[in-house]
This record gives structure tokens, C-alpha cells and sequence, in this order.
């Protein structure tokens, strides 16, 4: 066996270094893709718990209510329970660091007394004595940071930093340094400690708590605790695990992370029909090497086990390469990943890891499985190769029956079943299967149209055959002539043909999806946003980067000649029947006149009206998709006030977040959640007001005191489009490994049909061909197949495009997209893909015409 | 018509020299029928891929029609083949995707003439060769004799003064062997063409005027 493996396989593969090179490139790159993703969707996993449960210390249970935040008495409320040994309290978030772009401070907020109960904090130099803590809580601009972020700021015990917070610039004094043990590792050290009263003040949270951290007494379980002060609370907050609030802050995440899998099964496809693309070709080009073995009695199991025997090592060295660089790029991704998550779910710190043995096994497990099963049909067809393929003079009989074929038949069993899975996925339960099910129905689908390339390429060929037209600089004999080569083999040109459409459908469906998406979102934001100018601290839009800041500076901004109307605009996290949502708030009563509403389910001016009123409140898509809200039934909040009860007056869309979003009139949001903060100042400004004079004034008077983004209703378009984009990064890398993929396939094809045919290409030269018109007729080939491959491409990848954007994601995510039908992707799809086929073809056709007659012709 | 003097063809294959024609010298006049004989080996193919165009020599020169083919680039010797040289190899003649009338018209439409026309010369030479029946079929469905007569009408397409055939009946029963044998002389009794025929058999060699033998490389003797 591994003689014949070094004997004949590896002469082959060293023979054809240009192709070998190129089919480990293109394995490599699909496996490194998956591998990526997957660290990716582990560091995301990871990340979440780990730093939940880093903050929890010895916490078993803790008391929350997500961002809205608890009422102080809380804390009395669980200290008194029984079963509760230790508690301890905390205010939470993060802060910029003032004057450092980027740089944000995780602050921790504890009585400092008790909390050691639950954490241990270790203090650099000796010790923290008791009276250094109480000249710590004494001095109300007291902060601890971490060592290394001292060293990172150049600061030391004593110096100040400045942080932007809910009342502006703020200076503290750095009067303790942590060594990075335990809590202070999270965040990468960006971790802060100050006094409970300090913090509350910083975040603008008077009189409120985040989080009860308690451990239970020996003789109480977890579980009667939890039970106990749920009852005792009676929905004011949430009793969880630190592990289940965790998950919670993970779920977050689900919609982005299915989709990056969708991402990687596209490569695992694509990756599918490379190795088998390469085996058939391999098999083609030595159809007269395998005649003879088997006429020289090579038995058909031991050709089976040496073919196989091929692709496995391929698979194999293809997917070790394949990890490797996989983890490398797994680190550019996660850089990409952590800011798209940063953005738009949570603060989070991304550390990429290595890989596990177990996922090394399953990348490589995955890799072969696949090449196994893609070398599966090459092999049964190498098996039916006769001993007498080297004797044949004729190797081409016109035999193909292309409607009879088992492509053909295998097409139609997938097409028929593609809309059956489709149709079925909605019934299903959960958001994810209804997704994966869909997503299955349209690969299915895909498959089922390659399935019928051999059949196509055959119908295009005879038609191309009947071609007389001259070409510009091409003759009709040459145009034909290059036709013929599909015509004679429409399995092996199907199977490139198939290659592409499915490269090409990934590509489009991506770009189209993309397209829609942006589409989507900047007509959302047109409605949703009328104001003329946002101005939000700390990051240009809400969301988990900005700073609350207090009301203060509204009235100010309202007495700014050229202003019309100023409307705050707060959102938080809340939790809803123990999922995460967002509460969204603004005043429905000062801005009904100038806003719009986005509605999916409603009139937006009439609910606007009843906003205002008080009458209730909107929900959002993915709310209603998620939670099953209909418009007029009632909804329960945990606020900080207790359980309140609203009303659904109409489905409104918002993009901002796929979790479900409730939005009320910013008078209610203050009275039950008793929280005065704003995210974001929107301004209507007189017609005729100067824009560009007023944002100078607005920057003068609080830019320097708040850190301010000052934006015109087009820079926060740009910033929302930006922060699209960036979420689509890993999006891309599939896109380029699909394009490479599908080259690949075409140059290998192109390579195998010239072999193939390399007596007649020496027949047509005896005979008077010239070597131009050799090399125009195998570029012309490669072209067609470039033409028939784009344009069924195109064709797959818009149904595939529009079913995804239209169905499937309403069925992840909830929100309805437009569909924006990108024409400029879809001309240069079908462009790109003739021009790379003929560039493709360049270098087979030189190969061909280059050969010596003789040598072509060579039947000694 | 055709002149080599001195011809050597040498192939390197790795390390090794093969001699495939050691200095040959010979003089074919117009309108023969000359036959090529030799043990296998001795470099009748060669000669005859030579005197075609389908390789160059290594040394040597060599005239053909006039003109001296081994100095002419490659694009000069494919258009002096399309139209000067009749090429007739022992298998593996035809395209097989093409029909009979199709694989006979190929010269003409690689030479960028009209499909009529095309099709009409190739009409004429499938009468020529008596295969007007046959126009539709493919390769696969003719049998060899008729497989070789669609060769000799394709390499008769220009009405080339010179018809190099390598072994043409080689792979035929001795009656189809010899209509193609009848068929060569016809055609160079009639159209005056130069004929030039790799052969082992004597029986075919019959045909012929003239008879030259290859030893190695060399020129044996000549009859
Ligand atoms: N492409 C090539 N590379 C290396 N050696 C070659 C090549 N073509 C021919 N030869 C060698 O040149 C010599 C003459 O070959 P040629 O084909 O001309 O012989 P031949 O007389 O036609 O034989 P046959 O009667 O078997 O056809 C042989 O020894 C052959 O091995
Ligand atoms: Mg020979």
C-alpha cells in the first residue's frame, strides 16, 4: 500500500505541484475558516462566564434586575432572609478614562468593609489596614486601579485620573493599587475599585443598587435560599446562579453566533466541493494509468483503498494547515468580533486561546469526514474504469445521458425536498431550529441546482454548438470548437460548473444579505431618527459604550437660540419572564410632533398620541416574535418600583437589538424606574437655524465637561453603517475563500480536460490549428464555463439571498428586512466570473498549446 | 519537392541521448509515391514528423516545397501545413465529438472561411472518398477503413501538394488495407500529389514507386 502510495500517488502529486499547491491552499483556507469561527464562538462562550463569575467571587446567588437597577432597601430586604450568611452590594459599569481614546475603566462600586466577605481584594504594598480602608471610604474622590494599569497610565499611589461620568469630569485619587489577583484580573485590568456612595454618584444610580451578592448558611441549600427570596422580593429582581446570569448575558450574543456558524457551514460546503472537484479531476487525468494498473491485476478493492488512501492524506495535511492558520486568523477575527460585540451587546473581554485538543480532533475529524465522503462517488467511478481504457483509441462515445443521470435524479429529489424543509421550518420550535432548518432547506436547494449542472452544461453546449457568429477576435470554429470540450464531458464540466454556482451563490447570498441589511438599516434610521442633532457622551451612539449623563445640561440646550424642541432618549437593559431585553424611552408628549415611528403593526402617529398619553407601550419585532406579544395585550416589567403592567399599542421596528425591545414615554420610564438618566439629547432645531454655529456653541459650552459626540442626524447614519460593516468582517473572509475556491476549480477542470484531450489538441495542430487558435479555444472553454456557472450562480444565490433575508432571519432575529436586490453585485458577479475563468484558463491553454505535436499526438 | 540533407534529430530524455535520426540524406521528387521501411525504431516517424513540420530537426537541413521548414516559426509551419501538407496518422485521426463531414471541414474553418463553403468542399471530398452515406456519423460509428478514408479526405482538404502518411493501414484487415492503398495511388495518379508513407508491410510498399530504407537513424539503401 504505500508503496503503490509513493510509487504512483505521490509521482502524480509532485507531477502536478501547481494543483496539488492549490488544493491545499484552498483546503486549508475552508478548514481555517471553520476552525476560526469556532474559537471565535468559544471565546465568545467563554468570555461571558468567566468574567461573571471572576466579579461573583464566592457569591452563590445574586440579586439583580439587569440594567434598570434595584432600590437600596434591597439590600436590608436579603440581609434579613433567612439562610443568608454574607451579602454584599455593588454598583457596576464602565467609565472612559478622560483624554485616553478608547480607554475605559470597569468600576466596581462595593462598601469596602464588608465585601471582602465575598471577594478577596489584594492590595499591593503592605496590606491594606483597616484604617487605610477607612480613610479610603472618607475621602469621597478615593479610587483603587489595578497595578498594571498604573503602570500602563504611568500613575502611581496619589495621582489622579479623570473619568467621564454622569456629571462630567470627574478627578479621583488614586489611593490604593490592586495586584491582579482574582475579581481585578477581569477586563484585562481595566478594573477599578471605589466606595459604594462615590460610584452611585459617578454612574448617577442615588439610591440604588446592581447587584446583592449573598453566600447561604451551612444547613440551607442554594435552592431554598433562591426560592425563599424570590418570594420575598416578589419581582422587584431577579434571584439567579452567577453561572445562569452568565448565560443570560450570553444569550445576547445567540443571533450573531448561529449566524457566524450559518458562515461556517457555507465553507464547509464550498470546502465539500473542492476536495471533490480535485479527486474526480485527479481520477480523469490518470483514466489510462488506472486502466493499466488494473490490467496489470490490481484488484478493485485495493484501487478503492489507494484512492481513498489519497484523499485522506490530503484532507489531512490540508486541515493541519488548515488549523494553523485558522488559529492565526481567529486572532485578526477576534479583534473584529470584540468590538462588533462591544458595540452592540455588552463590554467584554476577548482573549483568544489556543486550540483544545478536542476541537483539533474535530476540525481534523470534520476535514476528513468530508473528504471522505467528496471522494466517495470519483472512487466508484475509478472502480468502473476499464482494464482496456488504455487500449481504447476512441476514449469518447456520446453516451452521456443526462436526463437518466443519477445527477439529475439526486437534483430533483433535493429540489423537491428544499421546499418541504422550508415551508416546515416556521412550525418548529425555537427561534434556532426554525433558523437551522431553513438554512438546511436553501443548502439543499443550492445542492439540488448543482446537481443539475452536468445536465445544463450539456443543453448550453449543444446550443453553443449550433454557435456561427464570429466573436470579436474569435472565430465561430474556435467559439464551437471550445463548446465541443463541455459537450464531451458534461459530468466533469458540471462538476466545476456546480463548484461555482455554489462559491458563487455563497457570495451573493452574503453580499445581497449585506445589501439589504444596510438598506434596511439606513431607511430605519431615516424614521427612527428625525433629530437634526444627537448629542451622547462617550460613544456616538447609545448603547453599551456610552455614558448616562444627568438631565442638567437639557435645559441649557433648550434655551440655545435656534432650538426647537430638546428630547431625552434613555435605553437600558431590562429583564423580561427572565430573558434579556432593552427598555427604550423617550418623551412621546415634547417630540410627537416632529418624530416618526417605524411601525411594523400600527399607526406610529396614533401611537405616538397614546404614548404620550401614558396608555401604554410599543414593542418591537423581535419582542413580538420572541415573547409572542400581540398588540393589546399586557406586558409585566421588573422595574426598580416592582412589577408594572403596560399596555401593547403597536409593533414597532427597531434594528438597534434582536432581543426585543419595549419602548415607553420617558415620563413613565422615570416614574416606575425612578432613574433620571439620558443617553442621548436629541435636538430639533428652527427652520433655518444655523446647524454648524450651533454645534460650535454646544461643543464650547459641555463638549470639554462631557466628553460629547456631537452628531448631524448623516454622521450618526455614517456611525451606524460603520458598526454594520464591521459585524460582517467574518463575513468577507468566506466570501474570499468561496471566490479562491471557485477558481481553484476551474484551473484544475481546465488542467484535467487538456490532458484529456491532448491527442486531439495534437490531431488539430497536425492538421493545421495554430498554436493561438489552440489557446483561444481553451480559454473560450474555461469562459463558458464561467458564463453558464456565473449566471446559475446568480440565479441560486438571489433565491437563496431573498428567502434569507425575507424568511430566515425574521425566524432568528425577528426583524423584518427589505429586500435591496444588489445589482451592481450581481453584474460583477457574472463580469468577475467570466474574466477570472479566462484569466484561469490562460495558463491551461498555454500549457496545451506550448505541448509538441508530437509528443500530443505520441502513440508509439 | 522534398530535400533533407544531413538531418539529425536527437531527444534528451534525462541523462541520455537518443538518436532518432543519425544525418539523412534524400532527395524526393515531385508527384512520387514513396515508401518508408525500417525495423521499429529506426526513425520513419520521426522523418516523417520532420519533413511535416510536427517537430524541428536538431541539425541539418531540410526543404520542403521549396521551402526550408526547419528555420520557420512555428505560426509560419502550422499555415504552411494547413495548407501544403496532408497528414494521415495511423490511429487516432479524427476529433470524436465531430461527425465525418465536420472532422473533414476542420482545416478549411480553422482557416477562417465560411461555414458554406466549408461545408461544400467537404461534401465534394466525402464524394471523392465515397463516403457521402457516412456524412452524419461519428467516428465511433465508422468503421477503420472508413475511418481512414475520412482522414485521407480531410488531408486533402487544400489539395496539398504532399500527403505524409504515417502506417495507414497499420491498423486495418488487408481488404480495407488496401482500398486505402487504392485510394493513395488514385489520388496521387490524379492529383499529382506527393506521397510520402511510413510502412512495415511489403505488401503496401508494392504500391509505391519508390522504396527507402531507415537502419538506425541512416538511410539503408533506396530502390
Ligand atoms: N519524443 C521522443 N522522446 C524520446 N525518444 C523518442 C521520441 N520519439 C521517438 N523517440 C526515439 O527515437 C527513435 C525513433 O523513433 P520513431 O518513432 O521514429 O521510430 P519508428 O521507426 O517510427 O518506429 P515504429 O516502427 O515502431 O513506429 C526510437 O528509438 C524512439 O525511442
Ligand atoms: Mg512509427
Amino acid at each position: 500500500m504505500l508503496r503503490l502510495l509513493n510509487t504512483i500517488s505521490w509521482r502524480h502529486l509532485r507531477h502536478h505541484r501547481l494543483r496539488t499547491f492549490l488544493t491545499f491552499l484552498g483546503m486549508a483556507l475552508g478548514v481555517a475558516v471553520i476552525v476560526a469561527i469556532a474559537l471565535v464562538n468559544r471565546a465568545l462562550t467563554t468570555s461571558f462566564q468567566s468574567t461573571i463569575e471572576q466579579i461573583a467571587g464566592k457569591a452563590v446567588l445574586q440579586v439583580s434586575n439587569s440594567e434598570s437597577g434595584m432600590d437600596e432597601r434591597v439590600l436590608a430586604l436579603v440581609r434579613d432572609t433567612d439562610g443568608v450568611l454574607d451579602v454584599a452590594a455593588a454598583v457596576d459599569g464602565f467609565l472612559p478614562v478622560s483624554g485616553e481614546r478608547g480607554e475605559r475603566l470597569y468600576i466596581y462600586g462595593v462598601d469596602l468593609l464588608t465585601d471582602f466577605t465575598m471577594r478577596e481584594h489584594q492590595f499591593a504594598g503592605d496590606g491594606f489596614a483597616f484604617d487605610q480602608a477607612l480613610d479610603f471610604i472618607a475621602q469621597a474622590d478615593s479610587i483603587a486601579v489595578t497595578e498594571s494599569f498604573a503602570r500602563r497610565r504611568g500613575l502611581a499611589a496619589g495621582s489622579t485620573v479623570v473619568l467621564n461620568t454622569s456629571r462630567g469630569k470627574q478627578s479621583y485619587v488614586i489611593r490604593a493599587l490592586l495586584k491582579e489577583e482574582g475579581t481585578a484580573r477581569v477586563f484585562g485590568g481595566n478594573f477599578a475599585l471605589m466606595d459604594m456612595p462615590v460610584a452611585q454618584l459617578a454612574f448617577g444610580k442615588e439610591g440604588k443598587l446592581d447587584i446583592v451578592d449573598l453566600t447561604v448558611e451551612t444547613g440551607s441549600t442554594v435552592e431554598t435560599v433562591q426560592a425563599r427570596l424570590r418570594q420575598r422580593l416578589a419581582g422587584a429582581a431577579e434571584v439567579e446562579r452567577p453561572k445562569k446570569r452568565g448565560e443570560q448575558i450570553e444569550s445576547l450574543l445567540t443571533s450573531f453566533r448561529v449566524g457566524l456558524f450559518f458562515v461556517s457551514l457555507i465553507a464547509l460546503f464550498v470546502g465539500f466541493f473542492l476536495i471533490y472537484n480535485t479527486v474526480a479531476v485527479s481520477i480523469v487525468q490518470r483514466k489510462r494509468e488506472i486502466g493499466t494498473l488494473r490490467c496489470l491485476g490490481m484488484r478493485r478493492a485495493e484501487l478503492l483503498r489507494l484512492i481513498v488512501a489519497e484523499a485522506l492524506i490530503l484532507a489531512l495535511v490540508g486541515a493541519l494547515i488548515g488549523c494553523l492558520l485558522g488559529w492565526l486568523l481567529a486572532q485578526g477575527a477576534l479583534v473584529a468580533v470584540g468590538q462588533t460585540v462591544r458595540n452592540l451587546f455588552s463590554s467584554i473581554g476577548l482573549s483568544g486561546s489556543g486550540l483544545s485538543a478536542r476541537e483539533l480532533v474535530i476540525a481534523l475529524a470534520s476535514a476528513i469526514g468530508v473528504a471522505l465522503l467528496a471522494a466517495l462517488h470519483p472512487a466508484i467511478e475509478a472502480l468502473a474504469i476499464s482494464p482496456l481504457e488504455n487500449a481504447r483509441q476512441a476514449v469518447w462515445r456520446p453516451v452521456f445521458a443526462a436526463k437518466k443521470s443519477w445527477a439529475t435524479r439526486l437534483g430533483v429529489l433535493c429540489l423537491s425536498i428544499a421546499p418541504l424543509l422550508v415551508v416546515l421550518a416556521p412550525h418548529l420550535t425555537g427561534a434556532v431550529r426554525q433558523f437551522s432548518v431553513g438554512v438546511i432547506g436553501m443548502l439543499i436547494f443550492l445542492l439540488g441546482l448543482a446537481f443539475f449542472a452536468p445536465l445544463i452544461v450539456r443543453y448550453a453546449a449543444q446550443w453553443l454548438w449550433r454557435w456561427t457568429l464570429a466573436l470579436p477576435g474569435v472565430s465561430w470554429v474556435e467559439t464551437r470548437l471550445a463548446a465541443d470540450s463541455l459537450r464531451r464531458n458534461p459530468l466533469r464540466s458540471g462538476i466545476t460548473v456546480a463548484t461555482m454556482i455554489i462559491s458563487l451563490a455563497a457570495i451573493f447570498t452574503i453580499a445581497a444579505f449585506v445589501n439589504s441589511v444596510r438598506g434596511s438599516l439606513l431607511a430605519w434610521v431615516d424614521q427612527m431618527v428625525t433629530a437634526d442633532i444627537i448629542i451622547s457622551s462617550g460613544a456616538r451612539t447609545a448603547g453599551p459604550r456610552n455614558v448616562s449623563l444627568h438631565e442638567e445640561p437639557a435645559a441649557g440646550l433648550r434655551a440655545l437660540p435656534g432650538v426647537k424642541i430638546v428630547d431625552l432618549y434613555r435605553l437600558v437593559r431590562a429583564n423580561y419572564q427572565g430573558r434579556p431585553i432593552v427598555v427604550e424611552s423617550f418623551s412621546a408628549a415634547l417630540s410627537a410632533p416632529v418624530r416618526t415611528l417605524p411601525m411594523a403593526q400600527g399607526d406610529g402617529a396614533r401611537v405616538l398620541r397614546e404614548m404620550a398619553q401614558g396608555k401604554g407601550a410599543v414593542v418591537s419585532e423581535s419582542f413580538q416574535t420572541r415573547f409572542g406579544a400581540q398588540v393589546g395585550d399586557k406586558i409585566e416589567l421588573v422595574t426598580p418600583s416592582g412589577p408594572v403592567s403596560f399596555t401593547v399599542l403597536g409593533i414597532y421596528i427597531d434594528y438597534s437589538s434582536d432581543i426585543g425591545s419595549v419602548l415607553i414615554d420617558r415620563a413613565l420610564y422615570k416614574k416606575y424606574w425612578r432613574d433620571e438618566l439620558v443617553d442621548a439629547f436629541d435636538l430639533w432645531l428652527e427652520p433655518g437655524a444655523d446647524m454648524a454655529a450651533l454645534v460650535q456653541q454646544i461643543k464650547a459650552g459641555y463638549g470639554d465637561q462631557y466628553q460629547l459626540f456631537i452628531s448631524t442626524h448623516r454622521e450618526l447614519k455614517d456611525a451606524v453603517l460603520r458598526i454594520m460593516e464591521q459585524s460582517f468582517v467574518v463575513n468577507y473572509a468566506v466570501e474570499i475563500v468561496a471566490l479562491v475556491v471557485a477558481i481553484f476549480s476551474v484551473i484544475n477542470t481546465l488542467l484535467a480536460s487538456i490532458l484529456d484531450r491532448s491527442r486531439e489538441i495534437g490531431v488539430l495542430r497536425a492538421i493545421g490549428a495554430t498554436q493561438s487558435q489552440v489557446r483561444r479555444i481553451i480559454v473560450m472553454e474555461a469562459g463558458w464555463m464561467g458564463l453558464i456557472g456565473g449566471l446559475l450562480g446568480l440565479l441560486a444565490g438571489s433565491v437563496m439571498a431573498y428567502h434569507h433575508v425575507v424568511y430566515n432571519t425574521k425566524l432568528l432575529t425577528g426583524w423584518t428586512f427589505q429586500f435591496y436586490y444588489p445589482y451592481d453585485v450581481a453584474a460583477l458577479v457574472v463580469s468577475a466570473t467570466v474574466v477570472l475563468c479566462l484569466l484561469a484558463g490562460y495558463g491551461p491553454a498555454k500549457k496545451a498549446a506550448a505541448t509538441p505535436v508530437v509528443t500530443a499526438i505520441g502513440y508509439e | 519537392m522534398i530535400r533533407c540533407t544531413d538531418v539529425c534529430k536527437f531527444y534528451q530524455q534525462g541523462d541520455n541521448r537518443i538518436t532518432a535520426l543519425a544525418g539523412v540524406t534524400l532527395e524526393i521528387p515531385q508527384g512520387a509515391f514513396t515508401a518508408v521501411m525500417g525495423q521499429s525504431g529506426s526513425g520513419k516517424s520521426t522523418l516523417l514528423h520532420l519533413i511535416g513540420g510536427l517537430d524541428r530537426p536538431t541539425s541539418g537541413e531540410l526543404l520542403v516545397d521549396n521551402r526550408l521548414i526547419g528555420q520557420m516559426s512555428d505560426d509560419q509551419v502550422t499555415l504552411f501545413r494547413r495548407s501544403r501538407i496532408g497528414f494521415i496518422f495511423q490511429f487516432f485521426n479524427l476529433l470524436p465529438t465531430l461527425t465525418a463531414a465536420e472532422n473533414i471541414a476542420l482545416p478549411f474553418v480553422l482557416d477562417g472561411r465560411g461555414k458554406a463553403e466549408a461545408d461544400a468542399r467537404a461534401a465534394a471530398l466525402l464524394a471523392k472518398v465515397g463516403l457521402e452515406h457516412r456524412r452524419q456519423h461519428l467516428p465511433e460509428e465508422l468503421s477503420g477503413g472508413e475511418i481512414q478514408r475520412v482522414a485521407i479526405a480531410r488531408a486533402l482538404a487544400f489539395n496539398p501538394p504532399i500527403l505524409l502518411a504515417d502506417e495507414p493501414t497499420g491498423n486495418l484487415d488487408s481488404k480495407n488495407g488496401l482500398a486505402i492503398l487504392d485510394l493513395l495511388r488514385q489520388v496521387n495518379r490524379q492529383d499529382g500529389c506527393t506521397i510520402v508513407m511510413v510502412t512495415h508491410s511489403e505488401e503496401a510498399a508494392g504500391y509505391a514507386e519508390r522504396r527507402i530504407y531507415l537502419r538506425d537513424g541512416r538511410v539503408e539503401k533506396e530502390e
